[in-house]
């Protein structure tokens, strides 16, 4: 009898969060703002890179590394960027106009809503993540030194914090109409900090370690580190695990349903 | 029917900082009824609903329904208790078959969402976005979303604001169903020929406070608002006018007479004045009606500042 129950609610909980990601999956086809962000904008651009290093072939400042190798990782996070800022443009929206409000009178907890859209978001990252390096060693030459574990954890964090941080975008933002400014000056200056337009390598301090602890920057020099160079970025890691901390409790402090 | 409370409410106050949007109300809704909750903008209806469907948590007093609290049995209390919310909407391309299949997913016992959109005419509109809805298919899906989980109760919030008439009238008879099927409806509405029409009981709220709770008719009856104007076969003097029962206030012009009450004014009226041989003639009765009863109680209200007389 006590063993049942659990049992009945997880099983139906199952059948309600299948359906759930299936309709939001459906929603996020009709609406592709973190599709056309994450996947194919970033396609797109590390292409512009593969081309630009096609015709600077050379390593990049004291690096050791050529120009698709420095910018993969860039793009990489930068896709993460993309997604999770339109976390706040679906999100906020379905707050403002009363659907998370509306759910919350309902059996289901509007949590899971916010979990199936995060469980989408994961899978486009996921997707991200494979067609960026494929795209890099196959078509434009990147040669990958990959340290699988270090690779992998410093991508999963890099989500995460991103993630985190679109989350205290959605928590803190009141409505779609500020959404939509404050979500592009947050890119733009995670972009700018990634290094997608000066490479911290080449710059001077204060601003190089600016980059190299900012939340994208230190996505990227962890991702860089795994991926190309074979080696561990500590204190990009450990970077972006201070930064879920903070990300993590704004987020969870401020978050409102309605 | 059943008497036995499907909803009691007592003594419920909910404030917000210093506004005091609900301020002591008691009322109690029978198993299978439509109860109305009317009054003006402002006056606590929707907050008073929202502490019944347990969206708020009431400062004060205490609310059962089916046997249950609308906060510590929040999780229970969702699986029979419909809402349709006052201005919510739905993601703009979610497509109305999906949203309503998504909604059945949610309950243990959901009605067929097919033969829901089918009953509420809008099967047509199934593969339709949400963004491209009139007013009327929109709030249908309103309140197919209410019903779908099959609740013992519905709680519907100005349903048919912003309605066109045919629209109104359609989604009137969908609650005339709801109500034969056995659901207890809570009607939220400042409509007046709305609650007439659909109610079998309101609570006439205004600044927070009950100030009526009766029939509908029971409602009109008592606030007076009947008038009878006629021009009397020979003069009346007033004080033969001023006993019979219901009369309240009288008024000469001319030939005419007006008489101003309440209840079956006219009738009353003819009767006395016949005993006594007096023929009226050019008469032109009113009898007074649940908007009339509405202005003048909230007016009475709004002139005793506030506080509330408990009926």
């Amino acid at each position: 009898m006590t063993g049942y129950r659990p049992e009945w609610i997880s099983q139906r909980s199952r059948v309600q969060f299948a359906e759930l990601l299936k309709v939001q999956s459906k929603l996020a086809l009709r609406e592709p703002l973190a599709l056309f962000g994450g996947l194919a904008l970033p396609a797109i651009l590390l292409a512009v890179f593969g081309f630009i290093g096609q015709a600077n072939p050379g390593t990049v400042g004291s690096t050791g590394l050529t120009i698709i190798e420095v910018w993969t990782p860039t793009i990489l996070v930068l896709s993460f960027i993309f997604i999770s800022v339109s976390l706040p443009n679906t999100l906020v929206r379905d707050r403002e106009i009363g659907w998370l409000r509306r759910v919350s009178t309902t059996p289901l907890h509007p949590s899971r809503l916010l979990a199936a859209q995060l469980v989408i978001d994961l899978i486009v990252a996921a997707a991200a993540v494979l067609i960026l390096i494929l795209e890099a060693a196959l078509v434009f030459g990147a040669s990958l030194h990959v340290q699988i574990l270090p690779f992998a954890v410093s991508l999963a964090l890099s989500i995460v914090e991103l993630f985190a941080l679109g989350l205290v975008l959605v928590a803190l933002v009141p409505t779609q109409a500020v959404a939509q400014p404050i979500a592009g000056v947050v890119t733009f200056g995670l972009m700018f900090l990634s290094g997608l337009w000066v490479n911290p390598a080449q710059v001077g301090d204060p601003l190089r370690t600016m980059m190299y602890y900012s939340p994208s920057g230190a996505a990227v020099r962890a991702v860089l580190d795994s991926a190309f160079n074979g080696g561990l970025s500590y204190a990009g890691l450990l970077t972006m695990a201070v930064y879920i901390l903070i990300f993590g409790f704004i987020a969870i402090r401020y978050f409102r349903w309605e | 029917m059943s008497a036995a409370p499907a909803v009691t409410v007592q003594n419920l106050v909910k404030k917000y900082g210093h506004l005091v949007a609900v301020d002591d109300v008691s009322l109690s809704i029978h198993e299978g009824e439509i109860f109305g909750i009317i009054g003006p903008n402002g006056a606590g209806k929707t907050t008073t609903v929202e502490c019944i469907s347990g969206l708020r948590a009431p400062d004060s007093g205490s609310i059962i329904v089916y046997g249950l609290s609308p906060r510590k049995d929040r999780d229970k209390l969702r699986e029979f208790v419909g809402v349709q919310l006052q201005e919510s909407a739905l993601p703009p391309r979610i497509k109305v078959r999906e949203v309503i299949r998504l909604f059945a997913s949610f309950y243990s016992n959901p009605l067929d969402p097919d033969q829901l959109l089918e009953s509420l005419g809008i099967k047509q509109f199934g593969n339709s976005s949400f963004k491209n809805l009139s007013g009327g298919q929109k709030q249908r899906v309103s309140v197919a979303l209410a019903l779908v989980g099959n609740p013992k109760l519905a709680i519907l919030d100005e349903l048919t604001t912003g309605l066109d008439p045919e629209a109104r009238r359609e989604i009137w008879s969908l609650i005339e169903r709801m109500k034969d099927r056995g659901v207890t409806v809570i009607l939220v509405t400042h409509f007046m020929d709305e609650a007439e029409r659909l109610c079998d009981r309101l609570a006439l709220i205004n600044h927070g406070a009950v100030v009526a709770l009766d029939t509908p008719e029971a409602i009109a009856a008592r606030a007076g608002g009947s008038r009878v104007r006629f021009v009397p076969s020979r003069p009346v003097d007033e004080q033969t006018l001023r006993v019979i029962p219901g009369v309240d206030e009288i008024e000469r012009k001319e030939r005419y007479v007006t008489v101003t009450g309440t209840g079956d004014l006219a009738g009353s009226l003819m009767n006395a004045l016949a005993a006594i041989g007096v023929r009226v003639s050019e008469v032109e009765a009113r009898t007074g009606n649940l908007e009339d009863a509405f202005i003048k109680l909230t007016k009475d209200e709004a002139s005793s500042v506030g506080k509330g007389v408990q009926t």
